[in-house]
């Protein structure tokens, strides 16, 4: 009987544990523990190539921020358009999968532009970000986003959805729209701090 | 027989799909009203001491 239970009930046991554990990664002192060990990174990361060319030359800098900045605004565009077209805001006169199909690519092609151009600029910077409280909290938004987008809402999307349950559909576009907002909210405020 | 198995373990796998998604959601909601308002409520704060 546990044994049905915990097999039926896999995602929902393996997200509630995932929450759990963030909860006491943050607030419980173990990321106050590991936080000093990680200097040495961040430093070392400003001695690699992206570390060396995102300090010297403003331009590449300012050039790759662009990029970072337009993939964002993709990524911002297909969550909008995906959660809007689920919450019946935006797009009605398309059906709501290939809303949600065509968006998604746009969706991982934006998002691994947005890692690639983030991890140059905060190699540039990485002495700097260390010390600023948001950039962590933008890095836990970032994670548990990436998360619920891939294990939880991805998931959940590829049904047909009129036949879940309509506040647990809305919820999760409410949900990737805020996470998303606070993804781009906090890394905007990280270039605003220090 | 089998088919049946199918069918009940396809609604078994949505509805632990719906419940994930239900208790992240809720978490999500929770965290972003509890957050955005301690980060207005501060910037109130911050005005008020300002302005008066």
């Amino acid at each position: 009987m546990p044994v049905s239970f915990f097999s039926a009930y896999s995602r929902t046991i393996a997200a509630s544990a995932v929450i759990v554990l963030s909860i006491w990664v943050f607030y419980g002192g173990l990321s106050a523990a590991v936080y000093p060990g990680l200097l040495g990174f961040f430093e070392w990361s400003e001695t690699t190539w992206f570390g060396v060319i995102g300090k010297t030359w403003g331009a590449a800098f300012a050039f790759i921020e662009a990029i970072h900045l337009i993939a964002l605004a993709v990524l911002g565009g297909s969550i909008i358009a995906s959660d809007g077209r689920v919450l019946g805001l935006v797009l009605t006169d398309v059906s709501a999968r290939t809303v949600i199909d065509r968006t998604h690519t746009l969706f991982a092609w934006s998002l691994a532009v947005l890692l690639f151009t983030g991890v140059f600029m905060a190699c540039g910077v990485a002495t700097k970000i260390y010390y600023l409280q948001v950039f962590w909290f933008k890095m836990l938004a970032l994670g548990a986003g990436m998360l619920f987008h891939y294990f939880i809402r991805k998931p959940l999307y590829q049904y047909d959805l009129s036949e879940l349950n309509p506040v647990v559909v809305k919820m999760t576009a409410v949900s990737s729209l805020l996470v998303w907002f606070l993804v781009a909210a906090a890394g905007r405020w990280i270039g605003y701090s220090g | 027989m089998s088919e049946n198995t199918t069918v009940k373990d396809d609604e078994t796998k949505k509805n632990d799909d719906q419940t994930a998604a239900l208790i992240v959601a809720q978490t999500f909601i929770a965290f972003s009203a509890i957050y955005w308002f301690l980060q207005i409520e501060s910037v109130r704060e911050l005005l008020q001491l300002a302005y008066g």
